[in-house]
């Protein structure tokens, strides 16, 4: 029987799925006044821990840096990683599963859709927190950065594929559980810190998450002066590294999703 | 009579609500030690960033103790302040449970604070335990037996008020508005900022300082330090007495709840006449 | 003779720390391509559980399963392309969206190309009246609007088979007329297309499917077309007794010598006993019974069998009773 090749699928699903966040952020205007005004909220506060300490003016470039990528890993966390679980309840996962398309696709378009709130959202924070506190950089390397900045981009997307079928796995609230990891992902990334500060066993543990060694490289670029954690070749390395690891892992987690929720009718299926 | 023990019970029911909601999710024990790796984390980013530009100069434990304290407490308001805003929302939407409280015999105050109380149960455990751990882990000049109790008790008890009294007013605006996701972390995210938390107020500019020191939270924070350190305290008023700081905020605390009661009757009346209490949120 | 779907010795467990349920107990299934088939059970009896097998996001626990000759436990993504399923009652993708684009998106998971599906879809939503609404939210809609819209879901992409489960659920009776006529005009469209549908209402089977299995607690207690099942109870006397409320009468009747099974609905304060007599003498015993129960006797008629009646006397009891322990 004819259809339509998986390729086909694979990218109108992404381009469907993401459409709904999409139109929705139009609908809805209210994220705007949440989905900036908190992370700005967040900046600033840390921005005048340092003000108080009477820090270099890198510093306050750290925490903006800082809350630039953090907008990306609220949108892996909130839009994908838990993304699957709110489907679950609605009933919406079945009708995933069922479809001829992936999993993959279906988090892929999630996370498109949520890229333009994030880009609005960090946008906001670098103009706004750079030109309240007058926080210049280095435009020297600004291609660089932003090179780094997809790559680092990409490999928290595939991150978060991972860990939207660890999500469904782990039967409880998975809102709690991200919630409640917040503070302990801002400190071992070195959100509003640079990196090095973390030392050699912690920052490395910190490097698993790919925001860590993204963040160090673009601040390295971008503000000179940044203490190196790690050369930036290395960095960039690791990064495509992840890439491809948890894309790889990603791949391995969601078909066992997907053959394990055939057996185990809690995984996928609404509970009826 | 009766219906003070109708009131009693609604108020066990809202506790015991309120406790189940936040902890149901997993073991009593996991739970414990989510609500202290949140707060710990947070103490120990600000402890990096102090490091990281005094570079451990002599003196620093009285500056960390300043931050530790700040933000160990500071989970009063998180708890307190976006827990209870967000449950008042979260019990319209997700829960469908508002229309019942509103309804039950119980009155919709009482019903509000067993739920805060609940939430700050959770508050005190990991407050408690943030504060030992930083203490031991730091070195810091804190000592059990030369804290000032009753100062910490009595700031703490109308502290606790005012932010119990300002999140059932802030709860209750946000029912106005169709879709309040978000909006109970961006109240505290504010009172954060103006607290004195985790730097003195005198950083903020002009207008921010000012409001700063109209909200019971800094002069409450100041108390808590003075209570904990004694004379090692790094102090946000060094002209003020530990009498004077009492007085401010018992005063802001009075003028919040007169606020907090005027703004909730006022919303409480729009949510009833314009029927918002079992609205369906979208989502 | 072509078989759409087969199901052989399909059983299924549903395992929890607590306990195993058996949903599935050995069922065994050939329906025909172009047929309408339909599943009639009690609550709980596993229709759905069956439907969720056959659309490949369950595994049996043991036995086989073939859709369109596929295999659905190893060939499910192949068996993906050529199905769909409907539930009733459900309420599902996202409220902010409009009609239209929900159908749309839902298209775009089995690859459809969007021009072709937005005509469909247009022409499937006035249809069935559901052309006003085509921008309005999903949010906003009736559950009978958003019912036939998941029809329309279940439809755009050309399934070779449907699955309904309980399509009709909460409709009203001219909602409910719709959806049936859609899905029989949907058939008579091609007919290599296949239904099966699960559903309580014994007047929708019997209108609507060409063959029906009866399932009971996870077994089929009869298959064969309305006619075949309504033969089955045809040497039977069927006795509706209308009485006033009381205590329960029901296993008393079921006690009386010659009643092969009893059921009783409720209705406008009145209780309704459906009655199956083996012979007319068992009359004379029921009237003991009632006479004894001190109810009033508000009417006595004697009909013919319907399709309730096949079911009551398989499953012994009724389709709106509850369960009993
Ligand atoms: N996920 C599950 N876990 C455990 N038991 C389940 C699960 N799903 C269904 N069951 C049990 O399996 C049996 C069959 O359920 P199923 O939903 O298939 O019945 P049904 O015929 O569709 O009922 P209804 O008419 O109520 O929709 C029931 O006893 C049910 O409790
Ligand atoms: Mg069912």
């Amino acid at each position: 029987m004819n259809h339509p090749s998986a390729i086909r699928i694979f990218f109108k699903t992404i381009v469907a799925r993401a459409y709904p966040r999409f139109v929705g952020s139009h609908r809805n205007l209210t994220w705007l006044v949440t989905e900036t005004l908190l992370p700005l909220i967040g900046t600033i506060a840390m921005i005048y821990v340092y003000r108080a300490l009477h820090a270099p003016a890198r510093y306050l470039g750290f925490v903006v840096l800082g809350g630039v990528l953090l907008a990306f890993w609220q949108n892996v966390i909130w839009s994908m990683a838990t993304q699957f679980f709110w489907d679950r309840g609605g009933g919406n996962l079945e009708l995933f599963a069922m479809a001829p398309t992936s999993l993959a696709a279906i988090l892929l378009g999630m996370a498109l859709g949520g890229v333009y709130m994030s880009l609005t959202r960090s946008a906001a924070v670098l103009l706004v927190a750079s030109t309240l506190f007058g926080i210049g950089y280095s435009t020297a390397s600004l291609l660089p950065a932003l090179g780094i900045f997809v790559l680092t981009v990409c490999a928290l997307y595939c991150l978060g594929m991972v860990l939207a079928s660890l999500f469904l796995f782990y039967q409880r609230e998975a809102w709690q559980l991200a919630d409640a990891l917040q503070e302990p992902i801002y400190f071992l990334s070195g959100f509003y810190f640079p990196v090095r500060s973390l030392g050699a066993v912690v920052g490395g543990l910190g490097s698993l998450i790919p925001l860590t060694l993204g963040l160090d490289a673009i601040r390295q670029l971008v503000l000179p002066g940044t203490p190196q954690f790690v050369p930036l070749a290395w960095e960039v390395v690791a990064i495509v590294v992840q890439i491809v690891a948890y894309g790889v892992l990603s791949q391995v987690s969601l078909r066992y999703l997907e053959l394990q929720s055939r057996q185990d009718a809690r995984l996928i299926l609404r509970s009826t | 009579m009766s219906e003070a023990i109708a009131q009693w019970r609604g108020f066990k029911a809202a506790t015991r609500l309120g406790w189940k909601i936040s902890s149901n999710w997993t073991q009593p024990l996991i739970f414990v030690i989510y609500s202290v790796l949140r707060p710990l984390s947070a103490a120990f980013i600000l402890v990096i960033m102090y490091r990281v530009i005094s570079g451990g100069a002599p003196g620093t434990g009285a500056y960390l103790a300043f931050l530790v304290s700040g933000v160990a407490f500071w989970s009063f308001v998180q708890y307190g302040f976006a827990g209870l805003s967000n449950g008042i929302v979260e019990d319209r939407g997700e829960y469908k449970m508002l229309k019942y409280v509103y309804t039950s015999p119980a009155h919709f105050y009482v019903y509000l604070l067993g739920r805060g109380l609940a939430q700050l149960a959770s508050a005190a455990a990991s407050a408690v335990i943030v504060l030992v751990v930083a203490t031991v882990a730091l070195r810091l000049p804190i000592h059990p037996l030369g804290v000032n109790y009753p100062l910490l008790l009595s700031a703490s008890f109308l502290a606790l008020l005012a932010v119990i009294g300002m999140a059932m007013a802030y709860g209750l605006l946000l029912l106005q508005a169709v879709d309040a996701h978000g909006y109970g972390e961006l109240g505290s995210g504010v009172l954060y900022v103006i607290s004195g938390a985790i730097f003195p107020i005198t950083v903020l500019p002009g207008v921010l300082a000012t409001l700063a020191s109209l909200s019971p939270l800094v002069y409450w924070m100041e108390l808590i330090r003075r209570s904990l350190l004694g004379s090692q305290a790094i102090r946000m008023f060094p002209a003020l007495s530990d009498g004077d700081v009492m007085l401010r905020l018992v005063v802001t605390t009075v003028a919040t709840l007169l606020l907090a009661h005027l703004v909730f009757t006022w919303a409480d009346r729009q949510a009833r006449r314009k029927g918002l209490i079992d609205m369906e949120s979208n989502w | 003779m072509d078989i759409a779907v087969e199901t052989k010795a399909l059983r299924r467990v549903y395992r929890s720390r607590r306990q195993e349920v058996v949903a599935l107990d050995g069922i065994d299934l050939q329906v025909r391509r172009g047929e309408r088939f339909g599943v009639l059970g009690p609550n709980g009896a596993g229709k759905t559980t069956l439907i969720k097998i056959l659309v490949t996001l369950l595994l049996p626990s043991s036995g086989e399963a073939f859709v369109d000759g596929l295999d659905v436990i190893r060939q499910f993504r192949e068996v993906r392309h050529r199905i769909a399923m409907v539930s009733g009652g459900e309420n599902v993708g996202f409220g902010m969206l409009k009609v239209r684009e929900q159908l749309w998106m839902f298209s775009q998971f089995y690859g459809m190309p969007s021009a072709q599906v937005r005509r469909h879809i247009a022409e499937l939503l006035e249809r069935l009246g559901l052309s006003e609404a085509a921008d309005r939210r999903v949010s906003a809609l009736s559950s009978g609007m958003r019912q036939k819209m998941n029809l329309i879901r279940g439809l755009i992409t050309n399934p070779r088979i449907l699955f309904l489960d309980e399509p009709t659920v909460a409709l009203d009776v001219g909602a409910a007329r719709d959806v049936r006529d859609e899905v029989r005009r949907w058939m008579a469209e091609d007919p290599s297309r296949t239904v099966i549908l699960t559903t309580h209402y014994m007047m929708e089977a019997d209108e609507l499917c060409d063959r029906v299995a009866i399932v009971n607690r996870g077994r089929i207690v009869a298959q064969g077309t309305p006619a075949e099942l309504k033969q089955q109870v045809q040497q039977d006397a069927i006795v509706d007794l209308q009485l006033s409320p009381g205590n329960r009468l029901l296993d008393a009747l079921r006690a009386v010598d010659g009643v092969a099974a009893a059921s009783v609905s409720e209705q406008d304060g009145i209780d309704r006993f459906s009655l199956h007599l083996s012979s007319d003498a068992a009359l004379s015993g029921v009237m003991r019974v009632v006479e004894g129960s001190g109810r009033q006797i508000r009417g006595v008629q004697k009909r013919e069998p319907t399709l309730e009646d096949a079911f009551v006397k398989l499953v012994g009891r009724g389709m709106a009773e509850e369960e009993q322990a």
